[in-house]
């Protein structure tokens, strides 16, 4: 039994010292030109199409310059992207945004008008999912394209923009398996190097990543069948939980819940399910742009879109189908797509008898004790 | 007592739909009506108040108008030509301020897990239709036009009167383009024909026709006196360019709104001449404020403080008349275009601009930016806006306070700014 334990303690080890397994993807940053993105709703394939790394800015910069940019009440993330950007554009050679929130469209604005050697551009991402809307939202696209098409002085071509869109589609499918295999596995990988990864997904030249994810996932496959690790051993007694948030890309947060008793069965969140589902599927009939347009209007959407019926129903079939015991609602503070979205998702959770945590949190400025405490409170009350 | 610190008592003790009917019922008879409306200081405050109780009578009546909650920047000539009578929740959170209900109706939003980071106006709205204050609506009608907010919180107001299918957002796109307006005046014409196949009313040309006619013309006068305002240094005792929100927006496509401008008009116009007679040196100290934003909807020293430092608020950005005439011949096209004008869609570019031109036409010798809590697409914007009036050498004052919720705005604090800002325009010349 102990050899066993120790069996399962240096696998855990292993699968979780992901640098050894991601040493081409990290070797390899910063070697090609980038365009910098934010919100799940930019679609890669347009920047990748382009001849350019589609990197998320994470925003991992302690907030000090960009006070004097912002007003106090406003998003961490945007204030700590900025505060990145001020200190080093690195070799980003534009910036795309969208206008996925009030603040989002500010943080354009003062781009646009402070940081004068990278070029802004806005994508205009309509709220609903109608017909009308995926076509607009196609018009959209291409005239991003145009501008994606002046930073290197190069036309994006039809055959460019398909290598793209399956590049993108692949690592989304490995993406979404490494999901599977986590939620499997989830006693021999941490929370916080499940989020690693899928951090690492969106900074990574995607064609690297991908390789370097395959052979992690083969590794994972081959050392829990040898050593016939079940899944879920650990995980009998303890309850199967929903993390609800907007981008939360807290390291320190994911290594807190690491440590403590919950199986996280499911997730909603912009650096998760959100950037992962749903593939783009061309068809003969359907021009490729406005295929790339359905799917970004109808992944799991963000609280921005109108329909929060839709959303609060994908919501509860992820409950439903994960068996869900508790909810852990997580939102950077002064959200307020997030914050809105609270009165109806306690109702609704209410109603299926699913309590809900409530958390909110900044950037980089992280009190560690306080929630533990309380998230500790909320698990054993479960 | 006066009656209207009666009013405000009596509400502020029986804050319920049956005691507000009520009153409605008493207040807006004719008689009461115009006695009521003797008290106001000026004849357009009169037409105001009487407009907005009318307006209240009809959304709180149980007849067979249906009644729409409608978000601010909604092009309101829809819902005049539709029939439907339009309330609107953020103006109604005004009126809470105003008549000292807000510490309710923010408690109920809290204890319904509304964050207390939240804007107000919406916070309150939600508390208050929590309450069952509001009457209930047949239509939700909204926008995302400036802000998130609207869209967020109205369809809650939307599932609390299980009216999800009543509900539509009109999405605003960023850029002004042929895509975007065939885009939103497909929406709008949609809306439209929607409302009319649950209404079961033929849709009804001709009415939209007057509608936009009236509209046209509410649009002349009110840009008549934005243009005598630029010769204005001083105003008619009780002036308030920022109570005029519920008409500019609300009333557009009414014959209400025509009288109401046409009268700010002739009295403004009045003022003017007597000001030229006089042509006093007084007036040529006066330093001129442009006004960004709102403004706090309950009693506050910012104007008497203002007033008594010699300095005048000579426009308000929100007064901008942004929208092109519209053309009968095409109403949904032209609503969109209303829509898209609107210089909070896009970038702050556009609101730069008709910040920077009301900062010229209206001579103005120093700004003060009201920094609403919680409203981030206004207070995002605060630096670049206080940047570019410092290139015409105008200072800004980013004033921090809250527009509804008096506890969560410091008077010290406040006051403190003010003087100071007051002491830097002082201090320029002129």
């Amino acid at each position: 039994m102990l050899k066993e334990q120790e069996i399962t303690n240096t696998i855990k080890s292993k699968i979780n010292t992901t640098e050894d397994f991601f040493i081409n993807t990290l070797s390899s940053a910063n070697n090609r030109a980038a365009v910098g993105w934010f919100c799940t709703y930019t679609p890669e394939e347009l920047i990748t199409a382009g001849g350019f790394i589609p990197v998320r800015i994470l925003g991992r910069k302690k907030i000090i310059k960009s006070e004097s940019y912002f007003p106090i009440n406003f998003c961490p993330y945007i204030k700590s992207s900025w505060e990145s950007l001020l200190a080093n554009t690195g070799n980003f050679k534009a910036l795309i945004f969208t206008n996925s929130c009030d603040g989002m469209r500010r943080f354009f604005d003062i781009a646009s008008r402070y940081l004068d050697n990278i070029p802004s551009y806005l994508l205009d991402v309509p709220h609903l999912k109608s017909k009308d809307s995926v076509d607009f939202f196609a018009s959209n696209i291409s005239d991003m394209k145009i501008f994606i098409e002046k930073l290197n002085g190069k036309k994006i071509n039809e055959e460019e923009i398909e290598n793209a869109v399956k590049l993108i589609n692949k690592k989304r499918r490995v993406l979404k398996e490494y999901s599977r295999i986590f939620s499997k596995l989830s006693h021999l990988i941490y929370i916080s190097t499940y989020y690693k990864v899928m951090e690492l997904s969106m900074v990574s030249e995607p064609g690297i990543f991908i390789d370097d994810l395959e052979k992690y996932l083969k590794f994972i496959g081959e050392v829990s069948t040898e050593n016939e690790i079940s899944s879920q051993s650990n995980y009998k007694d303890s309850p199967a939980i929903m993390i609800i948030g907007n981008f939360i890309a807290e390291e320190k947060l994911w290594e807190m819940l690491s440590t403590m008793n919950f199986k996280l069965a499911s997730d909603d969140l912009c650096i998760s399910n959100r950037y992962f589902e749903k593939q783009v599927e061309p068809d003969n009939n359907t021009d490729l742009l406005e295929s790339i347009a359905e799917r970004y209007l109808n992944k799991p959407q963000c609280m921005r879109m109108a329909d929060m019926g839709s959303k609060l129903a994908e919501i509860e079939n992820n409950i439903v189908k994960n068996n869900i015991r508790g909810v852990i609602f997580i939102s950077l503070k002064f959200c307020d797509n997030m914050l809105y979205s609270f009165p109806l998702l306690k109702q609704k959770l209410n109603e299926m008898g699913v309590p809900v945590l409530y958390l909110e949190i900044e950037c980089n400025n992280f009190s560690e004790g306080q929630l533990k405490t309380r998230v500790q409170a909320f698990l054993e009350m479960l | 007592m006066g009656i209207k610190n009666r009013l405000k008592t009596g509400i502020q003790k029986n804050l319920n739909q049956k005691y507000i009917k009520r009153l409605l019922g008493i207040i807006a008879t004719k008689p009461v009506l115009y006695a009521y409306g003797s008290t106001f200081p000026t004849i357009s405050d009169k037409y105001l108040n009487i407009f907005t109780i009318e307006s209240l009578k009809k959304a709180y009546s149980d007849n067979s108008h249906p009644v729409g909650y409608g978000s601010l920047f909604l092009p309101y000539e829809m819902f005049h030509a539709l029939g439907i009578t339009p309330f609107l929740p953020e103006v109604m959170a005004g009126f809470t301020a105003g008549l000292g209900l807000a510490p309710q109706t923010l408690k109920e939003a809290s204890s319904n897990w509304y964050s207390q980071d939240l804007c107000t106006f919406h916070r309150s709205a939600s508390g208050a239709s929590e309450l069952d204050v509001f009457p209930r609506p047949d239509f939700i009608i909204t926008t995302n036009l400036a802000c998130d907010a609207a869209q967020k919180s109205f369809y809650i107001h939307s599932v609390k009167y299980d009216i999800e299918k009543n509900f539509y957002l009109i999405d605003v796109p960023y850029r002004y383009s042929k895509e975007s307006i065939r885009y939103l005046t497909a929406q709008i014409k949609n809306i439209c024909m929607d409302i009319c196949s649950k209404t079961g009313k033929k849709f009804d040309i001709s009415m939209f026709k007057e509608v936009i006619d009236l509209s046209n013309e509410f649009r002349k006068w009110a840009i008549e006196v934005s243009i005598l305002r630029k010769t204005l240094a001083n105003y008619p005792p009780y002036y308030n360019g920022l109570n005029f929100i519920l008409p500019f927006h609300g009333l557009a496509g009414t014959r209400e709104a025509v009288i109401l401008y046409k009268q700010i008009y002739k009295e403004l116009k009045k003022y003017s001449s007597k000001e030229k007679k006089e042509n006093s040196n007084k007036n040529k100290q006066v330093k001129r404020i442009l006004w960004l934003h709102l403004k706090p909807y309950y009693r506050n020293e910012i104007f008497d403080i203002l007033d008594r430092e010699n300095c005048r608020v000579v426009f308000e950005e929100i007064n901008h008349v942004y929208w092109p005439e519209l053309d009968y011949e095409k109403p949904f096209e032209s609503l969109a275009k209303k829509m898209l004008s609107h210089f909070l869609v896009g970038s702050i570019d556009n609101r730069i601009n008709v910040i920077l031109k009301a900062a010229r036409d209206y001579r103005a010798d120093g700004a003060i930016l009201f920094s609403h809590w919680g409203c981030r697409q206004s207070n995002g914007g605060a630096r670049i806006i206080k940047d570019s009036l410092k290139k015409l050498n105008i200072p800004t004052l980013v004033l921090d306070g809250d527009c509804v919720d008096q506890n969560n705005s410091s008077q010290g604090q406040v006051k403190t700014r003010l003087q100071g800002f007051i002491e830097i325009l002082n201090s320029e010349p002129k």
